[in-house]
């Protein structure tokens, strides 16, 4: 079996420019990762796609490049589409690559799942036609395919990313119903001058907005009362506007109100989270170096907190400084005089959160949705069947799970896991630290049978 | 006196205690723990068992045997009372074997068993072409099978749930995120938890599972109980492939096929393996071939309550009276036992089990 001075999880922002690095201090360096290509989601398939259809997708997007080209270059082990479906202790890390299951050991681990789109299950979010912005740009990203008509529904910089990139493929979206509200305008005030030292994000972001209103695409800000309408698809989005209903007739609606970070892998391996309330989510707690409570876990990228791509980067190679002094191929005046100018950078970049999560919160309704809605698509558990758990004794969300098998099925709870925290948290009056959450076990993604058999030979081989 | 029980423990065992002593007019509180308490109701196999137990004390066998006789009654009354169905079916149980010589010690020992209680034991051997008809997927390296006709299985978290609603309806109290620290008995018992409060009961049921261990010794019981940890897997949802479960996989009623279970001792760890999720794969693929290309989507490890001689402890305190230990590792086929005639074990009426034999006097003090 391989073994790496560290495996990194995910060739995303994060993952490459930590791989590169990791393996220019002379550290012998694997990362995994789901796609055949480099570029976790944010730079999906950018070697491909870049030159095709870079015009659309912009130049924040093309910049990829930069870090696949460098991981390509590196003498790192890119093992590419590997699916890892556990982690365990010392590093043993269990995944499947074209239809075989295999094994690397890593003294070190670092995760860079980056993120997942927060779900948002409001009445109507399970039928067909509905999906996540995010999926619908990767389907731009990876195939060139734009939705006719779409309509995009929430709140938050990427629904106006996909509207721009929508707009400049010439197919704009039918209208934004925008969840945020005047007030989130106001209160995201207060932070103003972290978004003027985050001028050219804000920048970008009234770019983006002039294009969508030069393409004169209807906008509903402050819309309440969603909901998606049809009968076995989509048809409509139906939502409240300054007091009156409103009604657009669809067959595709984008749903987006942020990302969180995928702790999954994290939570498996028993790091802790606290509660983010500034990002409505879990965070993993880390020191200043992405540290994890669990001796040689490390975690960089959206996966450590929300920042985006050019925070991931940033926050990749500072982690391996840090991975690279603990390994002593760094000393740690060399690894300080290494981070300062990394976290003047990330400094920089991180400058506008705060205005961003203020002006566009989670829309409130998905966060605590009706009680005929499903917030568990595997298992079609509804809100009012967890509110009903948390009556008969559920405190947290792993007795629902048995009480209702929500969080059961093949995506591991991953889309309804805040949710169903955030229920009970409501439901009990407790906080979603007392809540808690799922109790996150291989595997972490599916695995067939044979897959696992096949190693107990491989396992049984080696001991005899 | 707030409640004339208190019972430690909110699982399957303490909640099926409770629920038959509501039905006897009892005042029942339950203690019961926190989302991250190791909880064998969450994580067991879920069958309804009666064959290989009790090979050395009849006397257990028999008990799992009343219990599993009187199961389908008490799920269906749960099952009205509530209007949670707790899907069960009884109609036997496979042990599967790969070797002759496995298949044929086993049945030497099933006849010894069968002798001693009186002939009641009802199983049939079936060698592989006679377990084929049964089992259409079964493998050609399974030999053969014991098919034990008293064997079943349930959907233990709808046995969970179900109990957890109909305690409540009848009036039970179910204190949720309990930590016990200590229970005394100076006027009446006195239960205080890790929050501060105070419970005053005036018996008490210690059903806290694992719990039990460091819990027990303060209240005069010997409780030599220890974690074996149990690995389980379980797949995707199939269409029907598995008629009658056995130890190594059954297919339960929503369609999944659940494959365990490992035995291992390791301490307070939970956690599932790479070797362990393996080993049972490849198990539950020998002896159902087509297994190889379903799915895992969930695993887990459960943490079983074992006596040294794995049978149930059922122990009145000598030192404080009218506190009872009731332990065992097979809490699902026990329940409805533990939910109908348990309750007389307590009140001490004539109609009694003679429990006997599971008391802690077969412990050596050591």
């Amino acid at each position: 079996m391989d073994k790496y001075d560290v495996a990194i999880i995910g060739a995303g922002p994060a993952g490459m420019a930590a791989a590169a690095q990791a393996s220019d201090l002379g550290l012998s360096t694997a990362v995994l990762d789901e796609q055949i290509r480099a570029g976790g989601q944010i730079y999906r398939d950018v070697d491909k796609a870049a030159p095709q259809r870079g015009e659309i997708l912009g130049k924040d997007y093309t910049d990829g490049t930069r870090l696949t080209k460098a991981l390509r270059q590196s003498a790192v082990d890119h093992i590419a589409g590997a699916v890892v479906w556990a982690i365990e202790d010392e590093f043993r890390i269990s995944y499947t690559c074209e239809g075989r299951g295999a094994q690397i050991l890593a003294d070190r681990i670092l995760l860079a799942t980056g993120a997942l789109e927060r779900p948002m299950p409001i009445p109507g979010w399970t039928l067909p036609g509905v999906m996540t912005a995010g999926a619908g740009q990767i389907l731009l990203k990876q195939s060139g395919v734009v939705a006719r008509g779409a309509v995009l529904v929430g709140s938050g910089p990427l629904l106006y990313l996909i509207a721009a990139q929508m707009v400049r493929a010439g197919l704009p979206p039918a209208a934004m119903i925008e969840t945020q509200v005047r007030g989130d305008t106001f209160r995201a005030l207060r932070h103003l001058g972290g978004a003027i030292r985050g001028w050219p994000y804000m920048a970008k972001g009234l770019k983006m907005l002039a294009e969508i209103k030069r393409a004169k695409v209807p906008r509903y800000t402050g819309a309440t009362e969603i909901s998606i309408e049809g009968d076995g698809k989509t048809e409509a989005v139906t939502f409240t506007h300054k007091g009156r209903r409103q009604r657009i007739d669809c067959e595709t609606v984008f749903l987006h109100h942020g990302v969180v970070p995928n702790a999954q892998a994290a939570r498996s391996l028993g790091v802790s989270h606290g509660w983010d309330a500034a990002q409505s989510a879990f965070v993993p707690e880390l020191d200043e170096w992405g540290q994890s409570d669990v001796a040689g876990v490390f975690i960089a990228g959206d996966g450590a907190g929300i920042g985006g791509a050019k925070v991931a980067e940033h926050t990749g190679r500072l982690t391996v400084l840090k991975i690279a002094e603990n390994a002593k191929r760094l000393s740690t005046q060399d690894r300080n005089r290494m981070a300062a100018p990394l976290r003047r950078a990330l400094a920089r970049e991180l400058a506008v959160r705060p205005f961003l999560d203020a002006a566009y919160p989670p829309y409130s309704a998905a966060l605590q949705p009706t009680d005929s809605t499903v917030v568990c698509r595997c298992e079609e558990v509804t809100a009012g069947s967890i509110r009903g758990y948390a009556k008969i004794g559920c405190l947290g969300p792993n007795q629902t799970k048995a009480f209702g098998r929500a969080g059961m099925g093949p995506c591991q709870g991953r889309y309804c896991g805040l949710t169903v925290t955030a229920l009970l948290a409501d439901a009990n009056g407790q906080s979603p630290d007392e809540t808690g959450y799922y109790r996150i076990r291989a595997p972490l993604k599916p695995v067939t049978l044979g897959e696992l058999a096949a190693m107990n030979e491989t396992t049984q081989d080696a001991t005899e | 006196m707030q409640t004339d029980y208190a019972i430690i423990g909110g699982g399957i065992v303490g909640l099926s205690v409770a629920w038959g002593l509501l039905q006897r007019g009892r005042t029942v509180t339950v203690l019961d723990g926190d989302d991250g308490s190791f909880r064998a109701s969450r994580g067991n196999f879920g069958l309804v068992w009666v064959q290989s137990k009790g090979m050395n004390q009849p006397r257990y066998a028999q008990w799992s045997q009343q219990s599993a006789k009187i199961w389908a009654e008490f799920a269906n009354e749960l099952g009205e009372n509530t209007g949670q169905n707790v899907p069960l079916e009884q109609k036997g149980g496979y042990d599967l074997h790969f070797s002759e010589e496995t298949l044929e010690a086993t049945v030497e020992k099933y006849e010894e068993l069968k002798a001693k209680l009186g002939g009641d034991y009802p199983y049939e051997v079936l060698g592989h072409n006679a377990l084929h008809k049964e089992e259409p997927h079964i493998g050609p390296k399974v030999v053969g099978a014991i098919l034990h006709y008293q064997d079943g299985h349930a959907n233990p978290l709808k046995l969970l749930l179900a109990l957890a609603a109909d305690v409540r309806r009848m009036g039970g109290k179910v204190l949720n995120g309990k930590t016990v620290t200590d229970v005394r008995q100076p006027d009446g018992f006195q239960i205080s938890c890790v929050d501060g409060s105070t419970i005053s009961a005036g018996k008490v049921v210690l059903a806290a599972g694992l719990g039990a261990a460091g819990l027990g010794p303060k209240m005069g019981f010997k409780a030599p109980i220890r974690p074996q940890r149990g690995q389980v897997l379980i797949t995707e949802k199939l269409p029907k492939l598995i008629n009658r479960p056995s130890l190594i996989a059954r297919q339960v009623d929503e369609g999944g096929i659940q494959i365990g279970a490992t035995n291992e001792e390791v301490g307070l760890d939970d956690r599932v393996t790479q070797p362990g999720l393996s080993g049972l794969a490849a198990e539950a693929i020998a002896a159902y071939p087509a297994l190889a290309r379903a799915q895992l989507v969930r695993s887990w490890g459960a943490l079983r309550i074992l006596s040294p001689d794995g049978l149930p402890i059922y122990q009145e305190s000598t030192v404080m009276p009218g506190a009872f230990l009731v332990t065992c590792h097979s809490g699902i086929t026990l329940a409805a036992a533990h939910a109908r005639l348990l309750p007389d074990w307590l009140e001490g009426t004539h109609a009694a089990p003679d429990l006997e034999v599971f008391n802690e006097d077969r412990f050596a003090i050591s």
